[in-house]
């Protein structure tokens, strides 16, 4: 189809905008935050810069522009706690995040599988969280899990009356630590459950109804098929929405903000808020570009890890079909 | 047989209306606590309108009429940067996705053919958006872009391109070739062909397209606060700003997210199939 020469120029009109725009906007700051890892430049200027304005000279640094080469962003690495603190709550939400979201995801398809009156209602309803601007969502679970003045709060608190205790129950859901990365994690849960629960739906409604028949012949009971063919089944599917959704964990930085501001201290603070705060708050340009290298590395690693695992998930459950 | 049905059927209820529940009561939270005078707020959970508080409508007022200015500035932000990166993306996403589809690309020194490239760009939406934080700090600064709805639409577009490339590419791919053949038989050059044929038949695909984008674009927060202080600040950034500007003010917060989340929530209740029809053609057949 392509073979005249307009089409030979027509080709590449149709594909450069696009290609022009992400090597401008992406693969070139891409490597410019690398080569910024590698200097000590900060907010108007560089450490070299400063100094040299104290001693008043001129051209100074790596080939006179007024910075340093060094490694030192990635020397300091290893003593810095914060570091690992953010990368350790980063992980934790990727991890926890995901699993939620796929076990509720899968367990809300499943029942939007099953033929209902109200399906489409339900299933529109189920879409909004997805579509909530993710600050809003902040705010509204920050609103739920109020410790004191929450519709939650009033239940909990009423649940000892049921055994005629008068105990007074909080549970401090954004104020201590441990408490405060896992409602972070619901919260992010209560938005994105519903892409988890729309592609795996779009999965389930694709298996031929034959294959359940047939099982059913046979005398299987429904948790068998559903361990032998629809979740077999639905693998594929299911390896890209964990991935994909994994991916977006990573990013997670607008709900803490409004939440707890990564607080208290930085038990709840992510890399992407770490490096936000680095390049903003504190002006280290080259710290932050070199901690956004080891948020890179970590989502190279996960991606990779989570593949290859996928992988021989998949050899297996192929096998048990078989 | 029968017993197991019903038994079933309630169960679907069951976890459907518990969800929906879930899903639904933080909206009504919102739109209650706005309704209530502070004093109501700070003293604890109060449900009905009209039963266990006296609605009020003064803080819709504050928003609409005492903050109007302010309000309306920072909708209309976001209005422009979601508005002008959605037509950039359709736009471009839509002549890339065409050209992936219809033609073969062979990059010679990087042996890439056209999974290779589509592979590549979608590759772009999953980079960690940290890892633009500086370079955009520094490269805006430079070319006076910091604050500017230009600069926002400019980084959009370059979020919302790979997943656009991607789901266009999907949808010609479904799309026979047959009309455009024939209109290039009849004389017609490849780019009137793309435009009165391929396009108008696409409007699904552009729809899906659009919509994410816009989505995106709205809902985004990360750039639109690094990049904006003030002329060119969006609606997340204001919201998120409420947190310490005087104390936390729930009902005026209630109120101002409501609005917010309005415009992309509406989308989502009217253009449902759109969205589900785009997620499959962005997730599945990647």
């Amino acid at each position: 189809m392509s073979g005249t020469r307009e089409d030979r120029i027509m080709k590449r009109v149709f594909l450069s905008p696009a290609i022009a725009m992400l090597l401008l906007f992406s693969i070139f700051p891409l490597f410019w935050s690398l080569g910024t890892s590698f200097t000590d430049i900060q907010r108007g200027g560089s450490t070299t810069l400063r100094e040299a304005q104290a001693t008043e000279d001129e051209r100074v640094g790596f080939l006179g522009l007024g910075f340093s080469i060094t490694g030192q962003n990635y020397a300091r690495m290893s003593s810095d706690s914060r570091l690992f603190a953010t990368a350790r709550n980063t992980i934790f939400y990727v991890f926890v995040g995901v699993v939620i979201q796929y076990v509720i995801g899968f367990s809300l398809a499943l029942a939007l599988n099953q033929p209902f009156w109200g399906r489409n209602i339900f299933r529109v309803i189920f879409l909004l969280p997805m579509m909530t601007t993710p600050v809003a969502a902040g705010y509204i679970g920050r609103m739920m899990f109020d410790s004191v003045r929450s519709p939650l709060a009033d239940l909990i608190q009423s649940i000892p009356g049921w055994f005629g205790s008068d105990a007074y129950v909080t549970i401090p859901w954004l104020t201590t630590g441990a408490w405060a990365r896992a409602t972070i994690v619901l919260i992010d849960s209560w938005q994105w459950i519903p892409f988890m629960t729309l592609l795996l739906l779009a999965g389930l409604q694709a298996v031929p109804k034959e294959l359940y028949e047939a099982a059913q012949v046979d005398g299987a009971t429904i948790w068998q098929s559903f361990w032998r063919i629809t979740f077999p089944i639905l693998l594929p599917i299911s390896v890209t929405v964990i991935l994909i959704r994994g991916l977006e964990i990573f990013k997670i930085i607008d709900i803490i903000m409004v939440t707890t501001g990564g607080g208290p201290g930085s038990a709840t603070e992510s890399l992407t808020m770490y490096i936000f705060k680095t390049a903003l708050t504190f002006g280290n340009y080259a710290y932050a570009a070199a901690i956004s290298y080891v948020l890179l590395v970590l989502v190279v690693v996960f991606s990779t890890i989570f593949l290859s695992l996928a992988r021989g998930v998949s050899a297996r459950a192929t096998n048990v079909g078989e | 047989m029968k017993r197991n049905k019903t038994l079933r059927m309630f169960f679907t209820y069951a976890v459907v209306l518990l969800w929906a529940f879930i899903v639904l009561f933080p909206f009504y939270w919102l739109l209650t606590t706005s309704l209530k005078i502070p004093l109501a707020v700070s003293r604890g959970p109060t449900y009905f309108p009209g039963i266990d508080f006296t609605p009020t409508f003064e803080h819709w007022v504050y928003l609409f009429d005492e903050q109007r200015a302010s309000t309306l500035r920072h909708f209309r932000n976001s209005l422009i940067a979601a508005t002008g990166s959605t037509i950039l993306a359709v736009i471009i996403g839509a002549m890339a996705g065409y050209g992936l589809s219809r033609f073969s690309y062979y990059w010679k020194g990087l042996k890439w053919r056209n999974e290779n490239i589509a592979f590549w760009i979608i590759s772009n939406r999953f980079l960690p958006p940290a890892l633009f934080v500086v370079p955009f700090l520094i490269l805006y600064s430079r070319l006076d872009l910091l604050d500017t709805h230009f600069g926002l639409i400019v980084i959009y577009t370059m979020f919302n391109i790979p997943f656009a490339v991607w789901i266009m590419r999907d949808f010609f791919n479904s799309l026979p070739g047959d009309l455009e053949e024939s209109a290039l038989v009849d004389g017609a050059t490849r780019w009137q062909a793309f435009m009165r044929i391929v396009l108008p038949l696409s409007a699904p695909g552009l729809v899906a397209v659009a919509i994410f984008s816009f989505v995106f674009s709205w809902n985004e927060f990360l750039y639109a606060l690094m990049l904006t202080n003030f002329d060119a600040i969006t609606i997340p950034v204001l919201i998120a700003g409420q947190n310490n500007t005087r104390g936390v003010e729930w009902w005026f917060i209630s109120a101002l997210t409501l609005f917010a989340v309005a415009p992309v929530v509406l989308i989502g209740l009217f253009l449902e199939r759109y969205i589900a029809s785009g997620l499959l053609a962005g997730a599945v057949k990647g």
